[in-house]
């Protein structure tokens, strides 16, 4: 009961009066426009406190006594107004509570009443660690922490005591403290956080500004600050960048100096490679491949492995019947071919009767292997071969090889070869008594070719050949040293036919092309006499006794070298070229012939 | 006029002048704080009973005084946040009055600093021990009541939640330094009676239960201060004596 009328009675004072407003924040500042008030009240210390009082407009309560404070301390057990302790006499309107009289805790209420009148004026209720406005902290100063590499911060640490009137080592208060900063004669203060030590540092000042740094403090869990303390003056001379650039600026000389002798070593060290760079060399006309060296001074073998890896002629050239001129027939010689061992087997070929022996060089795949190049009879000549055949297209005209090819390859080889001829020819049964090369003896005005011994005129085939040669010499003259037998024997078509010397048989590995038809070797023969234009001043071929130019390759050895007839004069000369020196290789239409070789080959 | 004490039934009527008071106190309330404290028990994980580590007492009443620090701290944000969330502005002047209608303690605390410094050392924790039991009930009764509000914040739940563990470690503190300081032991939960009184409501806007429970916070945040500036002036007294006795 008592409770709720306390409550009630506090209620209506809130209501009516408003001076429990201004307990808190309006302070010495009097209202003229209202009666006789309570100004404020304060504590420093927690330990006494002062009230003042206003008399408003009614200025005849001015005079000492005419207003008189009451309080009255709410504690459990309601007390008695009593009258203020005492009326400071120094400052005009102030109650002063001292320390018998100040108990915190407990909350008073003070009432402003003209005695005279009988009347209440102002009435305030308050608790007094609620009014404690703690005196400003003392012996504020600064000490500089460190100064930025760039010179242009700074932070310092601001130290200062607490208020003397605080009894904070009692723990009587507890105090906080808030230091502000600002540039000087700025408007704007810069706040910290509170702390409650008594040291804050400060971080990130500029030099050469100067600063005013100032510090109040409050009881901890209470809303009311005290005074500011008085500002200090910070500041912090900018040092003079020379010492901190000079570092940076030899630093700066001294790397560029050092990369300046790295790229002088790094040219001079890589100066080839870089002239190469910067100025190209211009190539000498050169073909791929070949050193000029090399053709001038090289070995035969060297040479062969050589030529047989250039790509030199166009593989198309030769596309439809690549090897249809190099197909000769020799029928006169029949003896002379029973000695074709495996191949002749491959082949079906009867060895009493057939004087045809094709010995051809076949790989199952389209690189080259061996130093002869073997002419490959005319897909029709091999139908006179082989009797019993079907015609099919002249896709692979090759016929199978001895030994390490694989025999099914041969087979089908033989097979596909067996094919081919009978379409274009079905019967040439007058041919398969004769040998497969013939030596071209003369040209007839119509273009036929007139073959010696067994002449037949196959006129298609001359003029495929003669086609080619064309072709061929064309292409031919533009290579420089390299001639071809075909041009030679073009180019020779003049000079009276002679066989000429014996000469031994030119092989030149030829190159397979995929897909192509040419997969053969085939043997060329060269002739001094038949290269008049290699040779202009050759001298005239003695006669000799009609043997024929060409021979027949009896045999492949193991190391892909052609071993021929021994009759002829000259020793095969058959170059061993590895494997692994002929690549895939567009055909060529005949043998090369070097002026070395042609020299060597001079009698 | 309460009866506190769970064992000894006694009940003093108290009167008059605060030494007087405070003697008499001490004299008739004897025989309750003579009875046997539960002490602390020091448990590992598997649940047996060890032997505490031991704790200076000097480190023990640094603790203690954290505590009650922090306690204080964080029931003035309690009774911010509930102020800013449900009292309105004019009442906000309540606060200012500390609380007029907090509940009666079994015995006066004086309020000046010359009184409470001529506090003996066992008084001052016995104090502090009385507040901080008195407590513990109301602030669970807060707990509650607060949950019943609609939109109350979670910190400000979170808080008085806090304030309650807390409150039962310092109690824990508070014996083991009687024990220590005083070689007394102490009966742990004592029962205080909590007269809450019903309020007449003031006005219809504000509804009772939020002027009750504003002004429990306040007055948890006053003998808050109260338990730490004992604890304070008892920590300075353990290491110097003469500057913290009254001049």
């Amino acid at each position: 009961m008592a409770y709720s009328l306390s409550l009630g009675l506090l209620y209506l004072g809130l209501l009516c009066g408003n001076g429990l407003v201004s307990a808190r924040s309006e302070l010495f500042t009097p209202d003229p426009s209202r009666g006789p008030h309570f100004t404020g009240c304060r504590s420093r210390e927690q330990e006494t406190f002062r009230c003042w009082w206003s008399a408003g407009i009614f200025q005849n309560l001015t005079e000492p006594g005419a207003l008189r404070v009451f309080y009255q301390t709410k504690n459990a057990l309601l007390s008695e107004w009593q009258e203020c302790p005492d009326y400071t006499h120094t400052v005009k309107n102030e109650c002063y509570f001292n320390k018998t009289f100040t108990h915190i805790w407990t909350s008073y209420c003070i009432q402003l009443r003209s005695v005279r009148e009988n009347i209440t004026y102002d009435e305030t209720c308050f608790t007094v660690e609620n009014i404690v406005h703690p005196d400003p902290p003392i012996g504020l100063n600064w000490t500089l922490l460190n100064v930025s590499r760039s010179g242009l911060h700074f932070d310092i640490l601001v130290r200062w005591a607490p208020p003397p009137s605080a009894d904070v080592q009692m723990g009587w208060m507890s105090l906080v403290y808030q230091v502000q900063y600002r540039v000087r004669n700025a408007s704007h203060w810069e706040m910290l956080d509170l702390e409650s030590g008594t040291q804050q540092s400060i971080y990130g000042l500029h030099t050469d500004k100067e600063y005013e740094v100032r510090v109040r403090c409050k009881m901890s869990a209470f809303d009311n600050f005290g005074e500011f303390s008085d500002s200090i003056l910070v500041h912090v001379a900018q040092i003079p960048s020379k010492e901190s650039t000079f570092p940076t600026m030899l630093v700066l000389i001294f790397g560029v100096i050092g990369l300046v002798i790295l790229l002088v070593l790094l040219i001079f060290s890589q100066q080839q490679r870089l002239m190469v760079i910067f100025l190209p060399p211009i190539p000498a006309p050169k073909i791929k491949g070949i050193d000029p060296e090399l053709l001038k001074n090289g070995k035969l073998d060297q040479l062969n492995s050589l030529l047989s890896s250039q790509d030199m002629y166009k593989p198309d050239f030769y596309h439809e019947d690549p090897w249809v001129e190099f197909i000769q027939l020799d029928l006169d010689d029949p003896p002379e071919k029973n000695e074709s061992s495996d191949t002749q087997h491959r082949l079906g070929l009867s060895r009493s009767g057939s004087s045809h022996v094709l010995n051809f060089k076949s790989d199952d795949d389209s690189g080259r292997a061996s130093c002869y190049d073997p002419e490959i009879p005319n897909p029709e000549d091999l139908a006179s071969l082989l009797p019993g055949h079907s015609g099919r297209g002249d896709n692979h005209p090759l016929v199978s090889r001895s030994i390490s090819s694989i025999p099914d390859l041969g087979v089908q080889q033989t097979s596909e070869v067996e094919e081919t001829p009978i379409q274009t020819q079905p019967a040439v049964p007058s041919w398969v008594n004769m040998d497969f090369y013939a030596q071209v003896s003369d040209f007839t005005p119509a273009g036929g070719v007139v073959l010696s011994p067994g002449q037949l005129n196959s006129s298609p085939e001359k003029k495929k050949e003669e086609e080619n040669e064309k072709k061929i010499q064309f292409q031919l003259v533009s290579d420089g040293a390299y001639t071809s037998e075909n041009t030679a024997r073009q180019l020779s078509t003049e000079v009276p036919p002679s066989p000429g010397p014996e000469q031994g048989y030119q092989t030149f590995p030829t190159q397979a092309v995929e897909g192509n038809l040419w997969n053969g070797e085939y043997l060329v023969s060269t002739s001094d006499s038949q290269i008049p234009y290699l040779l202009p001043e050759a001298p005239p071929a003695p006669i000799l006794p009609p043997v024929s130019d060409y021979t027949v390759v009896q045999e492949v050895d193991a190391q892909h070298s052609l071993l021929l007839n021994p009759p002829s004069l000259q020793p095969a000369i058959c170059p061993h070229s590895p494997n692994k020196h002929l690549p895939a290789m567009p055909t060529m239409p005949m043998g090369y012939l070097t002026p070395d070789l042609l020299g060597n080959l001079t009698p | 006029m309460v009866c506190f004490s769970g064992h000894v039934c006694v009940c003093v009527c108290v009167c008059v002048s605060s030494v007087l008071q405070a003697w008499l106190w001490c004299v008739s309330l004897w025989p309750c704080w003579l009875s046997h404290a539960v002490p602390l028990d020091c448990k590992d994980e598997t649940g047996s009973l060890i032997q505490c580590t031991s704790i200076s007492q000097e480190k023990l009443l640094d603790r203690v005084i954290q505590h009650a620090e922090l306690i204080y701290r964080v029931s003035e944000e309690s009774c911010t946040l509930f102020e800013q969330m449900f009292v309105p502005y004019p009442l906000h002047a309540l606060r200012n009055q500390g609380g007029t209608m907090c509940h009666t303690k079994p015995f006066p605390i004086p309020g000046s600093k010359s009184e409470i410094q001529q506090i003996s050392d066992k008084w001052l924790l016995h104090s502090v021990l009385m507040l901080v039991q008195s407590w513990m009930e109301p602030l669970i009764y807060l707990q509650t009541t607060l949950n019943r509000y609609d939109d109350a914040p979670d910190t400000l739940l979170n808080k008085t939640k806090w304030v309650s563990d807390k409150l039962l470690s310092l109690e824990q503190g508070v014996v083991v330094l009687i024990r220590k300081m005083l070689d007394e032991g102490i009966l742990t939960p004592s029962i205080f009676e909590h007269t809450l009184t019903p309020y007449d409501e003031p006005s219809p806007e504000i509804p009772e239960s939020v002027l009750r429970d504003y002004n429990l916070l306040i007055c948890f945040k006053k003998d808050a201060h109260k338990m730490e500036t004992f604890l304070k002036l008892l920590k300075c007294r353990q290491s110097n004596k003469l500057s913290c006795l009254s001049y």
